[in-house]
């Protein structure tokens, strides 16, 4: 499967759980298969979103740290 | 998993208080968007914070961490809930009798309120849920 980005979703400067609800929007007009990104520079969605990824069954590609921000890519697999 | 009856969670909203609103209308909407069904009770003092003259003003109890989210502009607790109920399945209920009380009407108040309803009601819904009082 690709990991290409099929769409990023700068969340920074929003608060928790704003970049969660984010990409769980950006999420629900993407098909699945495809790779989702959302920038944060909120420390908690760091953890948070791999907890949700885990919950409710997506796929976490990687997080990454791009100096003030992570990136944080999801696979849709539902 | 298809056949598993989603788990449900229940938020009381008593305190007038925007860190409490906010607080529970969190823990609510991430419990709608990880698949929980969710109903929110508003009663006694929080009902204040619902109405939209209170809304519009930005009129709300708090201490210096709400007033913080008023500075920095922070998506406040009713877009929490728009997020719950966009995301998810997130209800939210007003206590009839505190409607009664203060002779408030539904359309005073936020649209995100799904209905007036009494105790009775929100018991038989919210049976065998996680509660959370705030």
């Amino acid at each position: 499967m690709s990991t290409e980005i099929a769409k990023t979703v700068d969340a920074r400067g929003s608060f928790c759980p704003g970049p969660l609800m984010e990409i769980i929007k950006a999420m629900k007009t993407s098909t699945v298969g495809d790779v989702l990104e959302v920038w944060s520079n909120d420390q908690g969605s760091v953890k948070d979103i791999p907890e949700w990824i885990n919950k409710v069954g997506h796929e976490l590609v990687y997080t990454e740290n791009a100096g003030d921000y992570w990136k944080i890519a999801i696979r849709k697999m539902k | 998993m298809e056949s598993q009856q989603a788990p449900k969670m229940s938020i009381i909203l008593i305190s007038p208080d925007l860190e409490k609103l906010h607080a529970g209308s969190l823990v609510g909407s991430v419990a709608a968007a990880a698949g929980m069904t969710v109903s929110v009770f508003v009663t006694m003092g929080a009902l204040k914070g619902f109405r939209k003259v209170n809304v519009e003003a930005k009129n709300f109890d708090h201490d210096e961490l709400g007033q913080a989210m008023l500075e920095k502009n922070l998506p406040l607790f009713y877009n929490l809930l728009e997020d719950g109920k966009e995301v998810g399945d997130l209800q939210v209920y007003a206590c009839a009798m505190a409607m009664d009380l203060m002779g408030w009407e539904k359309t005073e108040m936020l649209d995100i309120l799904d209905d007036v309803i009494g105790i009775t009601a929100f018991l038989n819904m919210s049976q065998g849920s996680q509660v959370i009082v705030m």
